[in-house]
């Protein structure tokens, strides 16, 4: 059976065909960007930070009682309880390494700065985040050093978190050379941090380094970073430590015994709400959450929407194989097999969904650029679309076979039935 | 043409079996009209279901142009249908979605048939039943006449070797139904086989040969003629 007799059937009933073929163009233009938005949610959950994540854990603690003024005679009082602290957690048997520093990616603690190529520059050159820590940094963090060299015990300065922040030499990540420098060779340039009259000399680049929030607000900077050679002094701390390979789990409950043991006088909040002692896989969870989260959303609603176009055309096609079960049979009677049958609704579903498919192609494309308009979504590629339709296609045609398949089977005699 | 040798037909439930047919003959020749008559529940639908490859039976032998159809798979069957048979059915059984021109086409185009060819036949079939006219109308549009003519000229399109008819003046009032029995003894005179069901006696005085059907049996009263009053008093007694 060739399609115009069966478009002339279905101009007999424009209602049933009208709704689906909307209901199918509702579901395309919905499921498409809906996949888009899973699909850049999955991209960005999965995006490397630049660490070595695996065997990496995060301590977070405060000293009960140390002092907290800005002077020298604090700073080294507080620096020296930090060395301490360093000392026996690299004297953990299952550490490998360890480093205090003020944050680290996806922690969504942040300190952020502007980096420009001129002092006193009105705009900076980029933005970018900040990462404090020893000479330990680079190798704990399992980050790879593109040029230059990484930071030597020589280089470490201490200060207050509240001092200012003029350090001489630092290293920054590939993206924020890049950005800075766009003809190449950012070793031994000079930069300088906010309102700085003095430059600072960058001394390596990192192949990548993320900022340390995952949030919207960091977009336009994810992969600008500055690390400085510094420990910064405060009554609390945070150390990032380096478990040797599959020793995670022992090394994070050593490494809490053996700081109570170095200094009891201190807080480690293990309550769910704070939970001092995390692995980064656990930050990187907690981190993309709210992604983790859309992304499901999504998931369902696509799911749902499937569903419910899929149950829509089981539901009308079962119907138009009730209205027609006569009719079936007499085309049966008069030379059709069951496949030609099958064929006539698999072939008439065809033709609704093509037809849904076409009206929501152009609503997946208007909605995007909706999106785009009103909240700074990104550009669709059409293979979303092409695969939107293929799927809303497949769907119906999946959807259709049962009822076809029952219509198929309805037998010849039904022709010489009165009712 | 068709040949039907002890053939039966059971109904099964759980807990009955109904013969609808039993040790049924019938031995139709190439050319004839034949009415097959019978009170309510004789068995004459079930004979002509059979007969047209609708469904199948129990026990017997069937064969419609030579070809004996019992081992023939639901395809082989269809094709028969298709080529070899046209159905005139007592509802018309018109497809409401689709125009006359439409509804003849269809069992050319289950057929393969290419467009011009079936554009031909679809002309000529409606010229023939004189409704060319109305190629372009629905179903809802034509008299009963008009529609039982349009199942005609699609019955005939095909160029079947067996025409079966099952009440095709059943619906119609008089003056149409003589129209339709006249198109019907036309086609006859063309030279092609007909077999009609009908209740009408008046009717099946018109066809070549009668045969009753009683209690799931042929009775051929053209060829038992001691039979006929016998078999004429039982059906009028069943019909009373």
């Amino acid at each position: 059976m060739t399609l115009p007799p069966i478009l002339a059937a279905l101009r007999k009933h424009k209602a049933g065909v009208v709704l689906i073929a909307l209901q199918i163009a509702l579901t395309l233009a919905i499921v498409c960007n809906a996949i888009f938005i899973i699909g850049q949610r999955i991209q960005r959950i999965q995006r490397p930070t630049g660490m070595n994540e695996g065997n990496l854990f995060l301590i977070t603690q405060m000293w009960v009682g140390a002092p907290t003024g800005d002077d020298q005679a604090s700073g080294d009082k507080m620096d020296s309880l930090l060395r301490t602290d360093l000392a026996a957690l690299r004297n953990v048997p299952d550490v490998e390494s360890v480093t205090a520093m003020n944050s680290i990616p996806l922690l969504n603690s942040s300190w952020t700065n502007g980096v420009s190529l001129k002092p006193k520059q009105q705009h900076s050159t980029a933005h970018a985040a900040f990462y404090f820590g020893d000479e330990n940094m680079l190798k704990t963090m399992g980050v790879q050093l593109a040029a230059g060299r990484a930071f030597t015990a020589a280089d470490v300065q201490h200060r207050s978190f509240r001092a200012e922040d003029k350090p001489p030499i630092i290293i920054v990540s590939q993206a924020l050379a890049d950005k800075l420098f766009p003809g190449g060779n950012a070793v031994g340039k000079s930069v300088y941090i906010a309102d700085n009259t003095e430059p600072s000399t960058i001394i390596g680049v990192v192949k990548r380094l993320q900022v340390s929030s995952a949030d919207t607000w960091t977009n336009d900077f994810t992969w600008n970073t500055v690390l400085e050679p510094v420990r910064l002094n405060s009554n609390f701390s945070r150390y990032l430590v380096r478990a040797k390979p599959g020793r995670l789990q022992a090394a994070m409950k050593e490494s809490r015994a053996a700081l109570f043991a170095a200094n009891p006088m201190r807080v480690i909040d293990d309550s769910a709400e704070h939970n001092s002692i995390r692995s980064f896989a656990d930050i990187r969870a907690k981190a993309y959450r709210a992604d983790r989260g859309m992304a499901i959303l999504m998931s369902v609603i696509c799911v749902i929407l499937l569903a419910v176009t899929g149950a829509g055309i089981v539901g009308l096609t079962s119907f138009w194989v009730g209205q027609r079960h006569k009719q079936i049979g007499v085309r049966r009677a008069l030379g059709a097999r069951k496949i030609d049958i099958l064929r006539y609704f698999q072939t008439e579903n065809l033709l609704i969904a093509g037809g849904g498919a076409v009206a929501g192609i152009i609503l997946a494309i208007g909605l995007n650029l909706w999106l785009m308009q009103r909240y700074e979504m990104d550009r669709m590629p059409v293979l979303y679309v092409l695969a939107g339709v293929a799927v809303v296609l497949a769907l119906g045609q999946a959807a259709v076979f049962a009822p076809a398949r029952r219509a198929a089977n309805v037998p010849p005699v039904v022709a010489t039935r009165t009712v | 043409m068709l040949k039907m040798t002890h053939l039966s037909k059971v109904y099964r439930t759980e807990v009955v079996e109904t013969y609808a047919l039993r040790d049924f003959n019938i031995d139709v020749k190439e050319g004839e009209f034949v009415a097959v008559m019978g009170p309510s529940g004789s068995g004459k639908t079930t004979f002509l279901t059979i007969a047209g490859l609708l469904e199948s039976f129990t026990g017997g032998e069937y064969r419609l142009d030579g070809i004996e159809v019992r081992e023939l798979d639901d395809n082989a069957r269809s094709k028969i249908r298709n080529e070899k048979i046209g159905f005139v059915f007592q509802s018309f059984n018109l497809i409401p979605d689709l125009n006359v021109h439409d509804n003849v086409e269809v069992p050319l185009r289950y057929r393969g048939m290419k467009a011009t060819e079936r554009e031909q036949r679809i002309m000529q079939s409606l010229e023939r039943v004189g409704l060319a006219s109305r190629a372009r109308h629905y179903p809802a549009e034509l008299s009963g006449g008009q529609q039982q003519r349009v199942a005609i000229a699609r019955a005939l399109a095909g160029s079947p070797r067996l025409l079966l008819a099952d009440e095709p003046t059943g619906n119609l009032d008089t003056q149409m139904a003589r129209g339709v029995m006249e198109l019907l003894e036309d086609i006859h005179r063309e030279g092609a086989t007909i077999v009609m069901v009908t209740h009408d006696p008046e009717l099946a005085a018109r066809a070549q040969r009668s045969v009753h059907i009683i209690d799931g049996q042929a009775v051929d009263i053209n060829e038992e003629p001691r039979f006929h009053n016998h078999a004429h008093a039982r059906v009028a007694s069943q019909q009373i």
